[in-house]
């Protein structure tokens, strides 16, 4: 018994696997199942073209660009092209009601957000609340990383230093008489950003600002970090809305963010019909690179703001499945006659 | 010392003197890692490459060869530099380091198997002279200068010089099965001098105490030539192959030899033989180099475009916008898009393919477990499974175009049995196996019954022939032919006897002739023993002798041999044997049975099997007289003129006149039996269209005759050989590639043959003159293209590597070649694929070879299936991977218009690393290892699918050209769609990055799910798992609580929750997917319409074929009649008859009356010789290095002349 098993010791084991034949489910497509899928995909994806494409033609969009140097009857933002601040405003008429909740955001164009080198120009470890890294903040930060009497910046870098500080208000007219529309500043960042990702400094002696004792504010910046926001003392430091805004980086030059919602007192049903002036603090110099300073004002829906694009995409793609199935229908009918004999 | 060299050896500069080991260690080859110094290699086998010491520098300097391993290595090292760091260096370090490791390990193990193997080949022992004696010592320790002492059977350790063996005359037998594949015994025999004087003491002593010293030529190859000189007491004595005891031989029948080693280890003439270790590497994998190549110069190319571009930023844009202005400091915008070149190639560099290279592997070590595990090619007869021994040239499997195949051992069993005869007109035993086309049915389901041999006392059994009626025939005494028959069997030989157990056991030069001995003993006609001038024969028990008065051995000329016998009875006669046409024009006239015996020739033919004519002649005393006369003229004439030119074709005219005037005594049939089915393997290669090339060593007739029974060539195809085949080569206008086209053309010179339907046959000479002409290889290679099958006989193993040179240098096709011995390791060496069968004895050609069988039969499968899966499976493989890579990074390069060419990463960067390494590697694994197109079955039943892989469908060109294009616009589509939906949104740059990161993995992966066509439960799970697996680790490595570790490398925490709850991230993912894949989906829609006509095209196909085959008609015709004959394939023994050297019992005295053929014994190895005249002049040729064996062809007699040139 020994012996004969010895004799067949190399011999390979005899198991699906090895033997290569394992249980395989092998789709036998033919044309019969392939055509029609086409055709199944294709209207599965102009259903979803379309249902998007009518979304979005439900969302309204008011968008006005306020540039300097433009004349325009819209804005007077024209008289700041030189002045460094100076305020302007922009008037807009609704002739129908903008459906709440109304999300206001501001856009820039032409600027460069994603570019890497701007990008990088950062320090985690300070944004964390590392406040190691307040005195000695990291190299990427050049050229913003110390001021010109060596001092370390925090938050140091390109990206908080050139932060959008352009500021607004709207007020709609009524009777002649301006009315603040309150705007609701908490929440617009992420709130994982704000929750998880940016941490102030621990407070030393229950003060922001001394944990900060020792650097410098960015250079462009009129107040130091900690005192960003003078009306509410919890939104500063690094957990301050609009800077978090302004540090998620944008995909394309051309973008906008989020600045303000609308969802408090009598509008939070949307802004009704009427006269509107939206005043700006015009503070952002974009004339230099051509870009454009933009708002919008916006309401949402599950698929985010007014996006015709990816309706119009899904309407194409599925078209195009609809076409191929045709060509397939015709070459298949083409071919087929001389098979069926046999 | 004594002498000068002689003038005319002017190389011969080898110098060794016996029992000098001081002499030879000291100057004994050593070696530190690339460096060596010494001259005598010590006979340890190092196969090995790494030792301890040198492994990790000599694995890293191989590793880093690899283009693609370097460049990234310089990648890592740009990725330190921080003005250049698109990506951290951690990203690409992790996936290179996984790489090195797997494929160090990889040959640290397959190094450790050849450390084995050299291990054991080392430690055999072997008897050495010492002072103290022999002593019993490792094959490692033995040195060029020591004596050694082999005993029976024993594997000879190094070259040695044979000084004396037990045997008489110091002659020795030694089997070199494991040189040249031939199985028959071959005798070396030791100078006189050294023979004598060592004999006359005591052994030991005298060797110890011998101080010869051997002048020879520097190790060389030439397995088959040696000069050198013994210089001993004063003598000179010249040294040739006959003395000469090579490495891996087995001494046979002999009891002990004694011998001084001349070369060892690496400097023996086998392992010089052996040829260098060229690594092989497949067609597939340099195409992928080239592709991997060209991707990356067209990435260096982008790369520059991209820097232009940023320059161009930097000029025009970034002045003006105050926070880029700032970041570049005050570098000029030059500087700065030369540090975004780099920055882009570091960006970029994923789209070259390296983690390809590894995977790449593994899939082709599991492929070839496949091939290992395969129970269809398990041989239980022997326990072996298939083996495949390398492991990178599985893909080549499915493309080969030309098999070259051994004969002997690879395609015949080298068992010759008598199968059939025909006696006096009656054919006896049975017709089977005579279709080729049928396959072999086993002996044992046979329907006649064995024969009772029991009344024979000889029988030894291995008869494999049925027929009572013979046997009746001849115990009852009632047919005079038959016992005359097999009288002239069991008396015209050369084989010597050797009795064990009492029953005589025949050694043969020729197997053929030991069936034929071998059968007139089973049937009761047994050749007892043979003194110098008698012959013992046992009939039917009666014992009766012979005295031999002549024998005149085979030549290839001749094609006959006879011997005169003076019967017990006191009547002489003449037995000859020979081929058909040289005996039947020999007979008498009107001789009985002939017309029937021609008969029985044309269907013993049509067996294929090898026919003999038996023939014999009643000699009158006078004749006899008158022919002693004229033979003792010719011995004299020989005595005053040592190479008189007349003296030969005088005793050819005067044997040519003895053998006249013949009565027919019947035909003899001798099945050179096939391997298990080696017709159908070839027929289903021949029609996978696999061209199918014999190169034997064997004589031509053989290898046709074994051509035909294998179904290598129709049983109507033509030869077309010798003359024809020379005109075709060198008439004046034949360009060879004009006549592709038109295909009759070529035939012009004989206009009766058809390309499909010949065969060229070409012996080694004629080969010889073809590769010393450069344009007659390619014509020759193409105009046998254009044939069905091409034999080359008479070849030596370096022309057997030459022809597969040959072939690759002329085509593009793949070379397979296929052997048993160690005559066939070189060919096995040079082709692209080298298959080794598992030998009767030996394994020399299994360790040099690619892939081991157990059966020529598994090649079939081998190629067929493992070749066709392999094949398919990899290109499919190289081309997923290559668009999952190529379409996931060349996203940024369209990316960079929109980011101002700042080589902003769209991905998050441990995406980009765990990308081809985690997320997208398992599902196109699965795909690698189990996809099948065809199943196994399919794959051999239509073996036409085959072509699609030589055609390289798979991964040709237009497929390439195809995947590039493909995947350049799915990355395009990959970047667009998401920034078109991005444009109008709130959302930021890292939820664009998960976007694009989620559809890139959806597509590699949908990409996999669409080209799968075979799904197993490991293809879903692979599926499933990497989503899985993408989803956690995405999470994983956004989590906070890894940025709160170190908020620099983590940087993305929260983004992919953000992300994943916004539908319109799902809505873009789904319409990139789709919308990346739609050209796949859509050629795979495409394809699937077309089938149906394709397969329908592959059956009619096949249907034409077979009628093709079953519409010819089935005929082989008397005008083609094969006839073939068993001259020995080595020298034979017939000059040691005659000699009486070989002879113990001879009891002849030396100087007896002069005797037609033999003389002094030894002096007679130095006398010209009827039939090997040339044997020694040939060596005193020079002739340039390889081709010795060649010009050996060129004198006639050769034949038989020399052993050496033979094999």
């Amino acid at each position: 018994m020994k012996k004969k098993e010895e004799e067949t010791s190399n011999r390979p084991d005899n198991t699906a696997f090895t033997q290569q034949r394992l249980p395989a489910w092998q789709p036998m497509l033919s044309a019969g199942i392939v055509i029609p899928g086409f055709v199944v995909i294709g209207l599965a994806f102009i259903g979803v073209g379309v249902a998007l494409f009518v979304t979005s033609q439900s969302i309204q969009v008011l968008e006005r660009d306020y540039t300097a140097g433009d004349e325009s009857s819209d804005h007077n933002c024209s008289l700041c092209v030189n002045e460094a601040s100076c305020l302007c405003a922009v008037h807009f008429t609704l002739v129908q009601q903008f459906e709440g909740p109304v999300f206001f955001y501001y856009g820039l164009s032409n600027y460069f957000q994603n570019h890497r080198k701007y990008g990088v120009s950062r320090d985690d470890y300070q944004l964390s609340g590392d406040t190691s890294y307040f005195t000695d903040p990291q190299d990427y930060c050049v050229p913003y990383q110390y001021d010109s009497k060596n001092r370390p910046i925090v938050p140091c870098g390109s990206v908080a230093n050139s932060i959008f500080n352009d500021t607004f208000k709207l007020y709609q007219i009524v009777g002649g008489q301006r009315k603040q529309v309150p705007f609701d500043g908490k929440g617009i960042s992420w709130w994982t950003d704000y929750n998880l990702k940016y941490r102030n400094p621990s407070l030393v002696d229950g003060s922001l600002a001394k944990a900060f004792n020792g650097t410098v504010k960015p250079v462009n910046w009129p107040r130091a970090v900690y005192e960003l926001d003078t009306s509410d003392a919890s939104n500063n430091g690094f957990l301050n809305q609009d800077f978090l805004v302004w540090m998620r980086r944008a995909a394309l030059p051309d973008f906008r963010k989020l600045y303000r919602r609308i969802t408090e007192g009598e509008y939070e049903k949307g802004l009704p019909v009427g006269n509107y002036s939206l005043e700006i603090n015009y503070n952002y110099p974009v004339r230099g690179f051509g870009g454009r300073k933009k708002v919008f004002f916006s309401n949402v829906t599950w698929m985010g703001g007014k996006n015709q694009f990816l309706g119009i995409a899904y309407l194409v793609i599925g078209s195009l499945c609809i076409f191929m199935s045709l060509v397939m229908l015709i070459v298949y009918a083409k071919y087929r006659f001389p098979d069926e004999d046999s | 010392m004594y002498f000068l060299l002689p003038s005319l050896c002017l190389d011969i500069t080898w110098e060794v003197r016996a029992n000098s080991g001081q002499f030879h260690r000291q100057l004994q080859r050593k070696s530190f890692l690339f460096f060596q110094w010494g001259r005598y290699a010590d006979n340890t086998m190092r196969s090995h490459k790494y030792t301890l010491l040198n492994f990790l520098p000599y694995t890293l300097y191989e590793q880093f060869q690899r283009f693609a391993n370097f460049f990234f290595l310089l990648i890592v090292v740009m990725q330190c530099v921080p003005a250049i760091a698109t990506i951290p260096w951690y990203i690409t370090v992790f996936p290179l380091l996984l790489v090195l490791s797997v494929r160090a390990l990889k040959d640290l193990v397959s190094d450790q198997g050849r450390r084995r193997s050299d291990k054991q080949i080392n430690s055999r022992s072997c008897d050495l002279l010492t002072s103290g004696g022999f002593q019993t010592v490792q094959w490692r320790n033995v040195c060029v200068g020591d004596v050694l002492r082999i005993h029976k059977d024993q594997i000879i350790p190094a070259d040695l010089l044979l000084l004396y063996s037990t045997e008489p005359h110091s002659l020795c037998y030694v089997e070199t099965a494991d040189i040249d594949g031939e199985t028959n015994l071959k005798f070396r025999q030791a100078l006189a001098s050294t023979h004598t004087t060592l004999a006359s003491g005591s052994l030991e002593q005298s060797l110890s105490s011998f101080n010869g010293i051997v002048f020879c030529e520097e190790p060389n190859s030439h397995l088959y030539s040696f000069r050198g000189e013994l210089r001993w007491q004063e003598q000179t004595q010249r040294l040739d192959t006959e003395h000469i005891l090579l490495r891996g031989t087995v001494l046979r029948n002999t009891d002990l030899a004694y011998g001084l080693t001349i070369y060892a280890g690496a400097d023996t003439k086998i392992m010089k033989n052996c040829g260098k270790v060229i690594v092989k590497t497949t067609q597939v994998e340099r195409i992928l180099n080239r592709v991997v190549l060209g991707i990356m110069v067209f990435v260096l190319l982008v790369d520059l475009l991209l820097a232009v571009g940023s320059g161009v930023f930097e000029l025009q844009v970034s002045p003006h916008v105050e926070v880029l202005a700032a970041l570049g400091g005050d570098s000029s915008a030059a500087y700065r898009a030369f540090l975004t070149f780099w920055g882009y190639i570091i960006l970029l560099s994923p789209a070259i393919p390296m983690s390809m290279y590894i995977t790449f592997e593994v899939i082709k070590v599991i492929q070839c477990f496949f091939i290992n595990w395969d129970l269809q090619m398990y041989h239980a007869d022997n326990n072996k499974p298939a083996h495949a021994r390398t492991t990178t040239l599985n893909e080549e499997l499915g493309q080969v175009g030309h098999l070259l195949s051994d004969k002997t051992g690879t395609l015949t069993q080298n068992r010759l049995l008598f199968r059939q005869c025909c006696i006096a007109g009656h054919v006896y035993g049975h017709t089977q196996n005579n279709h080729p086309l049928e396959p072999l049915p086993h002996p044992t389901v046979s329907i006649s019954q064995p024969l009772d041999l029991s009344w024979n006392r000889f029988s030894c059994g291995g008869l494999q022939f049925w027929d009572q009626r013979l046997v009746e025939r001849l115990v009852k005494e009632r047919c005079p032919q038959s016992r005359e028959f097999f009288t002239a069997l069991a008396l015209c030989h050369t084989v010597m006897t050797q009795w064990k157990e009492g029953a005589p056991h025949y050694q043969a030069a020729s197997p053929d002739e030991e069936a034929l001995v071998g059968a007139a003993r089973e049937l009761g006609w047994v050749f007892l023993s043979r003194t110098r001038d008698s012959l013992t024969v046992s009939q039917l028990g009666h014992t009766y002798q012979y005295q031999l008065l002549m024998l005149v051995d085979f030549t290839s000329q001749r094609r006959r041999m006879s011997v005169l016998v003076r019967e017990p009875g006191g009547d002489l006669k003449l037995y000859c044997k020979g081929a058909d046409i040289v005996i039947l024009e020999r007979l008498q006239k009107d001789c009985p049975h002939r017309e029937s015996s021609e008969r029985a020739l044309d269907l013993f033919a049509q067996g294929c099997l090898r026919t003999l004519c038996v023939a014999v002649r009643c000699v009158s005393e006078a004749q006899w007289g008158a022919w002693r006369q004229a033979l003792e003229a010719c011995q004299a004439l020989e005595a005053c003129q040592a190479e008189a030119p007349g003296r030969e074709a005088r005793l050819e005219e005067l044997h040519n006149c003895m053998e006249q005037e013949l009565t027919l005594l019947g035909v003899t049939a001798i099945e050179d039996r096939l391997q298990d089915g080696v017709p159908e393997t070839i027929a289903t290669l021949k029609q996978a269209g696999i061209k199918v090339w014999v190169l034997t060593g064997d004589k031509t007739e053989t290898a046709v005759n074994v051509g035909y029974a294998c179904s290598l060539m129709d049983p109507d195809s033509s030869l077309l050989q010798g003359d024809q085949l020379r005109q075709l080569l060198q008439s004046s206008d034949p360009d060879v590639r004009i006549h592709q086209n038109k295909k009759s053309e070529i035939w012009s010179t004989d206009k009766k043959m058809l390309g499909d339907n010949t065969t060229i046959v070409i012996n080694g000479l004629e080969l010889a003159e073809l590769l010393a002409v450069p344009e007659w290889g390619s014509r020759f290679v193409a105009l046998a293209n254009q044939c069905q099958s091409v034999l080359c006989c008479r070849v030596t193993p370096g022309q057997k590597a030459e022809v597969v040179q040959l072939v690759r240098r002329h085509t593009s096709s793949v070379t397979l070649a296929i052997g048993d011995g160690a005559n066939d390791v070189n060919m096995i060496k040079t082709s692209h694929v080298g298959v080794g069968l598992y030998g009767v004895e030996g394994s020399q050609a299994v360790q040099n070879a690619d892939f081991a069988l157990a059966q020529f039969r598994f090649l079939g499968r081998l190629l067929l299936v493992h070749g066709h899966w392999s094949n398919q499976r990899v290109c499919l493989f190289l081309r997923v991977f290559l668009f999952k890579t190529t379409s996931f990074a060349l996203v940024h390069v369209w990316y960079s218009f929109f980011s101002g060419f700042s080589s902003q990463s769209v991905y998050e960067s441990w995406f980009i690393s765990l990308y081809t390494v985690m997320y997208t590697s398992m599902p196109v694994q699965c795909l690698a290892i189990f996809e099948q197109d065809v199943s196994a079955e399919g794959c051999v039943r239509w073996p036409e699918v085959y072509q699609k892989g030589r055609r390289m469908e798979h991964f040709g060109p237009r497929a390439l050209a195809g995947t590039l294009l493909y995947s350049l616009y799915s990355s395009l589509v990959l970047c667009l769609l998401p920034l078109g939906v991005f444009q109008h949104l709130a959302l930021d740059l890292q939820t664009l990055a998960v976007t694009i990161g989620t559809a890139a993995m959806f597509t590699a992966t949908a990409e996999v799910v669409i080209e799968t066509k075979y799904w197993t439960k490991y293809n879903l799970a692979a599926v499933i798992l990497s989503l899985f697996l993408y989803f956690l680790s995405t999470l994983i490595l956004h989590s906070p609580r890894l940025h709160s570790i170190s908020p620099k490398h983590y940087i993305f925490p929260g983004v992919s929750i953000n992300a994943f709850g916004e539908p319109v991230v799902w809505l873009t993912v789904l319409l990139t997917t789709c919308a990346a894949i739609l050209p796949s989906m859509a050629m795979q829609a495409f394809n699937v319409v077309l089938t149906r006509s394709n397969t329908h095209r592959i059956h009619s196909q096949r249907n034409s074929e077979l009628s093709r085959v079953n519409g010819t008609p089935f005929h082989r015709g008397a005008a083609r009649r094969r006839s073939s004959y068993a001259v020995s394939q080595g020298k034979g023994f017939g000059r040691l008859i005659t000699s009486g050297a070989g002879l113990r019992t001879a009891a002849a005295p030396r100087q007896s009356t002069p005797h037609p053929a033999g003389t002094d014994s030894i002096k007679e190895h130095h006398l010209p010789h009827p039939a090997g005249t040339d044997s020694i002049k040939e060596h005193h040729l020079p002739h340039p290095a390889g081709t010795d064996s060649i010009k050996a062809h060129h004198l006639p007699g050769n034949a038989h002349g020399e052993g050496s040139d033979r094999l």
